[in-house]
């Protein structure tokens, strides 16, 4: 169980939870530590990102206060910020609140929009401008039920589009093993977009899946992450019969290159 | 002792599956540390006459005996299961039944998995039922997209309560538990491959609620990594004794060896 102990390793998609009165809920981050404890696992990037279709700037900020808070409870939390860039002036005005007075390490987006319409061109600049990385849920889903509710949901030809569209920034394509049909998606990424990055995370444990994807985008471009479904993402890493190297890389220094790109 | 209860062999149409063969599958069981597993020839999920995938799975598995519990796969609305139900106990000596009512077109609470799981009750094996083979997320367009549903193979296990089910890929999360605590299906048994664990307890708040002989350890493999489902286990806030009967006892149990 401690075999990723010794790297100190970096969850890079993690999630807080927020309760009833949009305060954070204090409870689940001690679960969230536990469970990265029993791991091995030793700093969790952390978001709370809305689901809705459109979601108010006072809702985002309200969640983002919760990370905020997580952040001062522990310092093993890194806090992403989320908002719905659909609001442009105040998406722009949480981010710089979030990154440089609330310290926070990058930002997280959701289905509101695809990664590559051109509602995203001020957020991926000013993104750029302070140096954080933007990190998205993403995949390419097949089934009628995930076609229906996740019509934005972005793919790996989304993210092709997006690394051109912007190429001063970082983007994370979120989970490869989020239930998408993850092997179209490392085909399409196979063209390796330098700006791009894609994390482990995700229920999905299908064999090879890790070794694939380094296979893909090159180990340089990976992250270890969970997704807060922490025994398969350790799991499968474990599993993915690395180097020495490549654990190094996938589970640390990968993520601590984009933090040292910040800005502010 | 570690008895992985949800392995296959066999060829899946949709993805290049690694290890597939028994001698293959039991080295990569074995470098996990795992000492026995049930295995099902994943054939029969597409085979017309699932015989057989039966027959190629006995052939496969009759040097590994000693590591190897053989699931016979049998479809009850295709002719003469009942001829082949008897034959894969009696001649294979196969020791458990999958059913796969979302591949194989009929409910699974129906008349003819009714006939079946009883005649299985008869000869005393294991009714094993996946909730999925993959995630739909990810389905290949040939493929179904219809997880079984817990109440209603709940119903078929109250209808046949001499009948012991096994649910394995169990994933979507329902209330298994009545009013007053108690289970509401004592016959069903739930592989552990896809509960959380560390983060919130779900596999060890199932096994306080069933009863830690109602769990038992599964990976998937070969689609599967099987790193996940042993993290598990060692993650659960389960007692030496409950998880000694969730990695293997139990199994053993169940399948009579």
């Amino acid at each position: 169980m401690n075999k990723l102990k010794k790297y100190a390793v970096i969850d890079a998609h993690n999630h807080l939870s927020v309760n009833a009165a949009m305060n954070l809920n204090r409870a689940d981050a001690e679960n969230v530590l536990r469970a990265a404890d029993r791991l091995g696992i030793d700093t969790l990037c952390v978001s709370i990102p809305l689901t809705a279709p459109c979601p108010s700037p006072d809702e985002f900020i309200r969640v983002n206060n919760a990370v905020a808070e997580g952040m001062r409870m522990n310092r093993r939390f890194l806090g992403f910020c989320f908002v719905n860039p659909g609001y442009q002036d105040e998406a722009l005005r949480e981010v710089e609140r979030c990154i440089v007075k609330e310290k926070m390490a990058g930002i997280k987006l959701y289905h509101q929009y695809l990664i590559c319409d051109p509602i995203m061109k001020p957020l991926m600049r000013l993104a750029a401008g302070l140096g954080v990385p933007v990190l998205m849920h993403a995949g390419k889903c097949t089934d009628a039920e995930s076609l229906k509710s996740q019509p934005l949901l972005s793919n790996a030809l989304h993210f092709l589009k997006a690394a051109e569209m912007f190429p001063e920034t970082t983007l994370i394509q979120g989970h490869i093993g989020g239930g998408g049909y993850w092997e179209w998606n490392l085909r399409v990424l196979e063209k390796r977009p330098p700006n791009v990055y894609i994390d482990t995370s995700g229920s999905v444990i299908d064999r090879g899946i890790v070794r694939r994807t380094i296979d893909a985008l090159g180990i340089d471009h990976i992250l270890f992450a969970t997704d807060g479904i922490f025994e398969e993402g350790a799991g499968k890493v474990i599993d993915a019969g690395l180097s020495e190297s490549e654990y190094q890389k996938l589970l640390r220094d990968n993520f601590q290159r984009i933090l040292a790109m910040r800005k502010v | 002792m570690l008895f992985d209860v949800n392995t296959a062999i066999g060829h899946w149409p949709f993805r290049k599956l690694q290890d597939n063969d028994a001698p293959s599958l039991r080295k990569l069981l074995e470098s996990h540390k795992i000492t026995m597993a049930a295995v099902a020839n994943i054939n029969g999920i597409f085979y017309k006459n699932t015989q057989d995938a039966n027959l190629e799975l006995a052939e496969a598995l009759a040097p590994h005996r000693d590591f190897f519990t053989g699931i016979a796969t049998l479809n009850p609305a295709y002719a003469a299961w009942e001829r082949d139900l008897e034959y894969c106990v009696r001649t294979l000596g196969l020791k458990g039944l999958r059913l796969l009512p979302q591949y194989h077109n009929y409910p699974v609470f129906s008349p003819e998995a009714v006939n079946i799981a009883a005649a299985a009750a008869q000869f005393d094996i294991p009714i094993l039922i996946p909730q999925m083979i993959v995630d739909k997320r990810q389905k290949h367009w040939l493929d179904v997209e219809t997880y079984v549903d817990v109440h209603e193979l709940g119903r078929l296990c109250r209808k046949v309560p001499q009948a012991k089910f096994i649910l394995t890929e169990y994933r979507i999360p329902a209330n298994l538990i009545d009013e007053s605590g108690k289970p509401l299906y004592p016959n069903l048994y739930i592989e552990i491959s896809r509960l959380r664990s560390a983060y919130m307890q779900d596999l060890a708040k199932l096994a306080q609620a069933l009863g830690s002989d109602h769990l038992l350890f599964g990976s998937g493999a070969p689609f599967k990594e099987i790193s996940p489902a042993i993290l598990k286990m060692q993650c659960a806030d389960l007692s030496g004794q409950e998880k000694a009967q969730i990695n293997g006892l139990n199994a053993h149990s169940l399948f009579s060896l």
